[in-house]
């Protein structure tokens, strides 16, 4: 998604003609994401049209006679050419209809509100993780450049990122939860039911998903950081008196920023999609297991509705990363 | 270009880990001291003369079954990494030549494999068409490819800007010439690196999706699946997880050594960086000279 980020341009915010340029902005934000998402929606379309996967199988079993296999797929709309059975899921994806499940003829989307939750936990806790923990060690490791925490941070982030993620689970559970039982090493407890279970059940699992996002995060934030600092306005800064805090926050940050906020863009992805084995390792029925589980029972529309969910989800993620990029560098609305 | 590998310290160790690693694909089903499928002692012992790692839940050796699953968990992370290049940078070499539809095209292709969610979408494809080996490495493959694409595509077009080639074109050089005589000399470097990575990516993904059995099916021994079965019974033998984690952990690191290696021997520092080592090994005079060489190994 760098081509992309690269080419989305200039922030909303100036006086004159502000509504103009907000219009061609976003126009041009739509028109890198719209084919992106169309596309992604229709490999995930064809993933179950290309698997020949039918519900006659699931419900009539193996030996069904072909009669009836043919009236269950015309019963559930699968004699159409497959592009009208694209645009007809499409749409009523659009409006919030993911379908009926094959395995259990119950709507999906019922499926799958309970366990988003605690996917959307983990991923959500794991990003703040890695956001916090990641420029701040990114910024600390710039600011005391060549010291013992600078080299310990990049010891750090070359380890975690030869390091699967699920690699980190499985320590994790091993050390703090077998070991030393400070944390359960399994199992998910709601929200509405008090903050510290839910976030102690979490916990772990953000971590080890978390931790490659902290090291990219820390690693180009220190890159940016230490690039930025040698520029001359740094310095103009500097010498004109500006307090080290000003200086920081509004010329070194402000500038230094950008690799960093885009890898995120490239990293949510991954949060979402390392979700499957998190889950697996720390016994969440989230929906990554549920796709997984799904997909070898052969339920389309269930496996389809979690990818096509997690595409939305990672689509405006990406266009939030783009916009935030957009403000904090004007120089980009110029093309450059 | 072995030879100046080998000159490096990253290069050595990146070797011969993964010489070790060929041993244990190729041997380590012969290797092993029992049949890895079958039980030979009881449940979950820890280890001992009889049974190096001990047993699992099935009473089933844990050495034979990491030992035989060997060949499976590293030649499909070489596998995945083949296709991902056949899928990725052929087309990424073409994007510059095959006109702007081809191109736009293939450009969003990309943008859109990079946006979805990997893993799940992985396991998904893998389950739907079959849940077989080939479904696993073929749908891994095609998710890794945009890797390939964009550094072959770089490189490309780093080329194809360069006035060698403009001179060779006004010449009268064909398209044919122009790529097999200086493209694939500028875009074989950077894609042997991205390829020594992929690999190392690849077997991280490859032991992900054993772990879920997903491509695999559960008797079948491989890293990952040995490590999912020590998982569930780790109250019991805590420390079980300890060698199928530093057996992927050592072949993530031997691809990652060898990338940086061969990233040293062939990009423009990594010339300097030989040219020093063997200037300072020659003569202790030159010191003084390199010392003042830019872009040394600090960043």
């Amino acid at each position: 998604m760098t081509a992309v980020a690269q080419e989305v341009v200039s922030p909303p915010g100036l006086p004159r003609g502000r509504l103009r340029r907000f219009v061609g902005w976003l126009g041009r934000l739509l028109a890198a994401f719209i084919p992106v998402f169309l596309l992604a929606s229709l490999f995930t379309f064809l993933l179950g049209t290309v698997s020949g996967r039918s519900p006659a199988v699931i419900q009539l079993g193996e030996n069904a006679t072909p009669e009836a296999v043919a009236a269950m797929n015309a019963e559930w709309g699968l004699d159409r050419p497959w592009i009208v059975q694209y645009f007809d899921w499409l749409g009523s994806v659009l409006t919030g209809d993911f379908g009926i499940s094959w395995a259990t003829n119950v709507p999906v989307g019922e499926l799958l509100a309970g366990r988003a939750a605690i996917s959307l936990s983990i991923a959500g806790v794991a990003l703040l993780i890695g956001v916090l923990l990641g420029s701040l060690l990114g910024a600390l490791a710039a600011q005391y450049h060549g010291s013992w925490f600078d080299r310990g941070v990049t010891v750090f982030t070359s380890v975690i990122s030869v390091m699967p993620p699920f690699i980190v689970g499985i320590a994790l559970i091993a050390i703090v939860a077998v070991r030393f039982e400070w944390l359960p090493a399994a199992g998910y407890i709601p929200f509405e039911q008090g903050f510290w279970p839910w976030l102690s059940h979490i916990i772990l699992p953000a971590i080890a998903l978390s931790l490659d996002t902290v090291a990219d995060m820390a690693r180009l934030l220190r890159a940016g950081l230490l690039n930025t600092s040698k520029e001359n306005y740094v310095t103009g800064a500097v010498v004109r008196g500006l307090s080290p805090r000003r200086v920081f926050f509004v010329h070194t940050l402000r500038n230094g920023v950008g690799p960093a906020i885009a890898v995120l863009g490239l990293k949510f992805p991954n949060l979402l999609g390392g979700a499957v084995v998190t889950e697996s390792i720390f016994q969440l029925a989230g929906y990554g297991l549920f796709s997984a589980q799904s997909a070898v029972k052969g339920d389309v529309p269930a496996v389809q509705a979690v990818l096509v969910v997690a595409v939305i989800l990672v689509v405006v993620f990406n266009m939030a990363v783009n916009s935030v990029l957009a403000v904090l560098n004007p120089a980009s609305k110029r093309g450059v | 270009m072995l030879r100046n590998i080998l000159r490096l310290r990253t290069g050595r160790w990146a070797v011969g880990l993964l010489a070790f690693l060929l041993l244990l694909g190729l041997f380590g089903g012969t290797l092993a001291p029992y049949e890895p499928n079958q039980t030979v002692g009881d449940s979950l012992l820890g280890p001992s003369a009889e049974h190096w790692l001990g047993t699992d839940y099935l009473g089933r050796d844990v050495l034979s079954r990491i030992l035989a699953g060997s060949a499976l968990s590293l030649s499909g992370a070489l596998f995945v990494a083949l296709l991902a290049f056949l899928f990725g940078a052929i087309p990424g070499v073409l994007s510059v030549y095959l006109g702007r539809t081809f191109e736009w095209v293939s450009l969003r292709v990309t943008d859109t494999l990079i946006a979805l969610p990997f893993l799940v979408f992985a396991v998904a494809m893998t389950a739907l068409l079959g849940n077989g080996v080939v479904q696993a490495l073929f749908a891994v493959g095609i998710l890794l490819a945009p890797v390939f694409y964009r550094v072959a595509r770089t490189a490309t077009l780093g080329v194809e800007g360069s006035q060698y080639v403009e001179a060779a074109v006004l010449a009268g050089a064909s398209t044919r010439w122009v790529v097999s005589k200086h493209v694939l000399v500028k875009v074989l470097p950077p894609l042997a690196i991205a390829f020594a990575t992929t690999v190392g990516t690849g077997l991280a993904v490859i032991a992900s999706l054993t772990f879920l059995s997903i491509g695999v099916s559960p008797p079948t021994a491989t890293w990952g699946g040995v490590l999912a079965t020590d998982l569930q019974f780790i109250a019991v033998r805590p420390s079980a997880p300890f060698v199928p984690v530093a057996l992927i952990l050592i072949s993530v690191l031997a691809c990652n050594l060898l990338a940086d290696a061969v990233r040293d021997v062939t990009g423009e520092s990594g010339r300097q960086l030989l040219a020093r080592k063997a200037a300072s090994s020659s003569r202790r005079r030159a010191r003084t000279a390199t010392a003042n060489i830019p872009g040394g190994t600090h960043v």
